[in-house]
């Protein structure tokens, strides 16, 4: 029918791009970095990449459906706080050092808690967005400020270490030797893989991201999928927080700052636009992996710390110069011309 | 008044556009048109929708390539045109919504670029009240300069657009379309103003689907068909019915539908009306009916047709689905209560571009996809996708092509297969052949044959005129907001002439030669 042409293979290219860029990266990083490859630096690698995959989940969804998450990294931080808060025992405040409220309440509550927290708070800015018909890049933005501000009120700016072992599991435990966070998130992957691929919300995320008004006029509700959307985004920022305080188990006033534009980046590298509409939750894993795998390299290398910046920066703007390439090839090549049928064009000339 | 437009209009030939072609694929836009303006004329542009004029505008302002054609204005050759060069040639585009900046004054609309500055570097605002005052004024006209553009009125928008072209030495000035929401008092001051300019020399080309304005305010009539120039005549040479009879053509019928209209009624809309946009629309769609409804921008079809889907609000009155009591808040409410719509701006509110064939075809159907959990029913999906490609012969490579590398009519084929899915008892299409070929609009004829024939009963809006005679059994004609005709195939009286005066707000029983505006 068709011929493979040129635009084809862009596409193919466009598509596949991050699974390339990765396969390059293990080769030459394996090759020029010492124990790279090994079994202690891939768990390592892992570990780190994990509190950034689950988060990117959230991201990525969010994206799909032509929005974007700011507020994420304060979910984050303020549930890390509230945690830290509610289970460790009172002290008096120091320069340095908080203690918990004085409830002392048990793991096993205060997980669901704020689990529940996190999806509150993205409904809350779902439902802004949607209902409100406020701009989705100032809610999520203000969003952040306030959960910082709450996460900085509460812990009094102070750090809150020793949080239980019951609490910890997730973030730094291990089942067989395997860490339980690296469980976790490939779990989650896998879950979200398939919501999104085979089950009607996910169509209906992409197809809202794709054209709102579309998706309205062919009989759903653009404002629902998007309220969910966000609820799990939230969802899953409070999972992170969780998982990233079990690592750590020490509650840091400023925990996860910065962390936005790595997600948004692992997301658009991993083929997730920001128009909206497009990408995959594999794809968005392999863009988890790859930055990744670009940090712990950059440890490795002692590439010194007052440039790492200044690289992921880079990393990232080359991410959203593909990402931007893509959307205007696209604009050019337009509905194809040879789509007429044969039988068609004879009848047009007849 | 002859005698005035012999004085003020010389035969000198100021544009000259000849041969000029442009094709896109699967259609020819334009086919060797030869058009010229001459020098202090205003000359009225005429023609269906998808007959030519924004294409040939288009190659005129520098923004579409021509395939091939020579542009010469005033005796020079316009090579390598681009939107810089035409306007360094004097032709300026004054569009139906005026491009003004709204929050700035009329002042610094004038000067923007340009403001005179004081030694300090900043805006001499006594200057630039002063200078822009003055230029005005050179043209007639008055207005406060000091005030903000979006107070005023759309006519003085219009005025001021015209101006700012005229202040940039513009000779030939394009008006699309410039009286559509303009009051009667509104379009006296506007055509005051342009005859004023005129008699100074500017030459105008006046884009409009009114055709008495055409009569009112045109020295010449050039119209255009099928991407082809008809022809151009001295205003005082040609009538209305002459005029529209160019404009539609003598040819064959395009299209013939076997007529499957049943007794039932499936679809009844009483004494509808909504504030601004339509009043007391009545009429009722027999199953297997097909009822056209054509009217100018404004007359409210449009609106009709968005609200009766749930897009917009549907206003105050009584609508009936098979009998039941229907009023959609939402398309969600409407395709429950088995109404579809084919949007007129399939873009918007058709498709998802990114997203397969597949995905769109099933859009409007996946609560009848979805199996236990939400989990889509994958061979189910695709035996409908697959069905409908089939049925309305959709060209792709296979449902998993991506809509937007389809051509155009398969688009809109798409669009049909999603409202076909839902097995609706009414079909509400939009402008359904709009942007689409040839071929394609016989293929979604057919379509909407087939479709009738099952029973649905089908309500489309559109202003060609030609393919509705062929396909439907009855046409509807809105005015003003009122349904003011109705013309049907079993009374025989469905002529292209007539229910074009119709369109026009002028009356079919009354006087044919309608008497031009003095």
């Amino acid at each position: 029918m068709r011929t493979p042409n040129s635009h084809d293979l862009l596409e193919f290219l466009s598509r596949h791009f991050i699974w390339v860029v990765l396969a390059f990266t293990v080769v030459i990083f394996g090759l020029t970095i010492q124990g790279y490859l090994g079994l202690a630096n891939i768990a390592n690698i892992l570990i780190t990449g994990s509190v950034l995959g689950v988060m990117v989940i959230g991201q990525a969804l969010c994206l799909m459906a032509r929005k974007l998450d700011l507020s994420a990294e304060g979910t984050v931080s303020l549930v890390a706080v509230v945690a830290a808060w509610l289970m460790l025992p009172y002290r008096e405040t120091d320069l340095a050092q908080a203690g918990g409220l004085g409830v002392e309440l048990d793991p096993l509550i205060v997980i669901p808690l704020i689990l529940l927290l996190g999806a509150l708070i993205g409904f809350l800015n779902g439902f802004m967005i949607m209902k409100l018909n406020m701009n989705f890049f100032i809610v999520t933005l203000a969003m952040q400020l306030v959960l910082r501000g709450l996460a900085l009120a509460i812990s009094e700016g102070a750090i809150m270490p020793g949080t239980p072992a019951a609490f910890n599991w997730l973030g730094g435990g291990r089942v067989a030797g395997i860490p339980v966070s690296v469980i976790a998130t490939i779990g989650l992957y896998l879950v979200f893989g398939f919501v999104m691929s085979r089950m009607q919300f996910g169509r209906k995320v992409y197809a809202v991201g794709a054209n709102e008004d579309a998706a309205r006029a062919s009989g759903f509700s653009p404002a629902r999928t998007v309220i969910l959307v966000y609820t799990v985004s939230g969802f899953l920022a409070a999972l992170a927080g969780w998982m990233l305080l079990g690592r750590l188990e020490t509650s840091v006033p400023n925990l996860g700052i910065g962390l936005t534009l790595n997600v948004v980046a692992a997301a658009v590298i991993g083929g997730v636009s920001l128009k909206g509409g497009e990408g995959s939750i594999i794809g968005a894993f392999a863009g988890v992996l790859f930055l990744a795998m670009v940090n712990n390299a950059l440890n490795l290398m002692n590439v010194d710390p007052l440039w790492v910046n200044a690289v992921r920066g880079l990393i990232i703007l080359a991410a959203l110069i593909i990402d931007a390439q893509k959307s205007r090839y696209r604009g050019r090549a337009g509905p194809a011309a040879s789509q007429t049928s044969p039988d068609a064009q004879k009848a047009a000339a007849a | 008044m002859a005698e005035a437009r012999a004085v003020r209009q010389s035969d000198q030939i100021l544009l000259d556009m000849r041969g000029i072609s442009k094709a896109y694929p699967g259609v020819q836009a334009l086919e060797d048109a030869d058009f010229a303006v001459r020098r202090g004329e205003i000359h009225g542009l005429v023609g269906k929708n998808g007959a030519g004029k924004s294409t040939l505008m288009g190659v005129l302002m520098g923004i579409r390539d021509a395939d091939s054609g020579s542009i010469v204005m005033d005796g020079q050759e316009l090579v390598d045109a681009n939107p810089q060069t035409m306007l360094d040639a004097g032709i300026s585009y004054v569009p139906q919504h005026i491009n003004l900046f709204n929050t700035l004054t009329v002042a610094e609309n004038i000067l923007v670029g340009a403001l005179p500055k004081n030694r300090f570097g900043l805006v001499d605002w006594k200057a630039t009240y002063e200078d822009s005052k003055e230029r005005l004024s050179r043209l007639g006209l008055t207005l406060d300069v000091r005030q903000l553009v979006e107070g005023l009125s759309v006519a003085e928008r219009t005025m001021l657009a015209i101006a700012k072209a005229l202040f940039n030495n513009a000779r030939l000035i394009i008006l699309d379309e410039p009286t559509a929401a303009l009051s009667r008092v509104d379009i006296d001051l506007l055509f005051g103003f342009v005859r004023a300019q005129q008699e100074q020399g500017v030459a105008f080309i006046y884009i409009s689907h009114h055709l008495e304005e055409v009569f009112e305010i045109c020295d010449r009539v050039t119209v255009m068909r099928d991407g082809r120039i008809v022809g151009t005549r001295e205003i005082d040479d040609i009538d209305t019915p002459d005029l529209i009879h160019m404009m539609v053509g003598g040819g064959v019928k395009e299209y013939e539908r076997e007529s499957s209209a049943g007794a039932q009624v499936v679809f009844e809309v009483r004494e509808l009306s909504r504030r601004g946009a339509f009043e007391e629309v009545s009429f009722a769609l027999r199953q297997g009916e097909v009822v056209g409804v054509s009217g100018l921008q404004g007359s409210g079809v449009d609106e009709l047709a968005q609200g009766l889907f749930g897009l917009e609000r549907m206003g105050a009155g009584e609508v009936y689905v098979d009998g039941r009591a229907y009023r959609p808040d939402s398309p969600k409410g409407a395709f429950e209560a088995g109404v579809g719509y084919l949007p007129q701006d399939r873009h918007r509110y058709g498709l998802a571009p990114l997203r397969s064939v597949r995905e769109n075809v099933t859009y409007s159907v996946l609560d009848r996809l979805v199996g236990r959990l939400g989990i889509l029913m994958r061979k189910d999906e695709q035996s409908l996708t697959e069905e409908y490609i089939a049925k309305l012969g959709i060209v792709t490579p296979g449902p998993e092509q991506q809509t937007l590398l389809l051509s155009g009519g398969n688009q809109q084929k798409v669009v049909f297969a999603k409202l076909a899915a839902t097995q609706p008892k009414v079909l509400i299409l939009h402008e359904p052949t709009q942007g689409v070929d040839v071929q394609a609009k016989v293929d979604i004829f057919n379509i909407i044959n087939d479709l009738s024939a099952q029973g649905v009963g089908i309500m489309i809006i559109s202003s060609e005129v030609r393919e509705l005679i062929g396909l439907c059994d009855r046409i509807l004609v809105m005015y003003a907001g009122r349904v003011t005709h109705e013309f049907s195939r079993a009374a025989a009286d469905m002529k292209p002439e007539e229910i074009l005066l119709a369109i026009e707000g002028g009356s079919v029983d009354a006087d044919a030669k309608q008497p031009r505006p003095a």
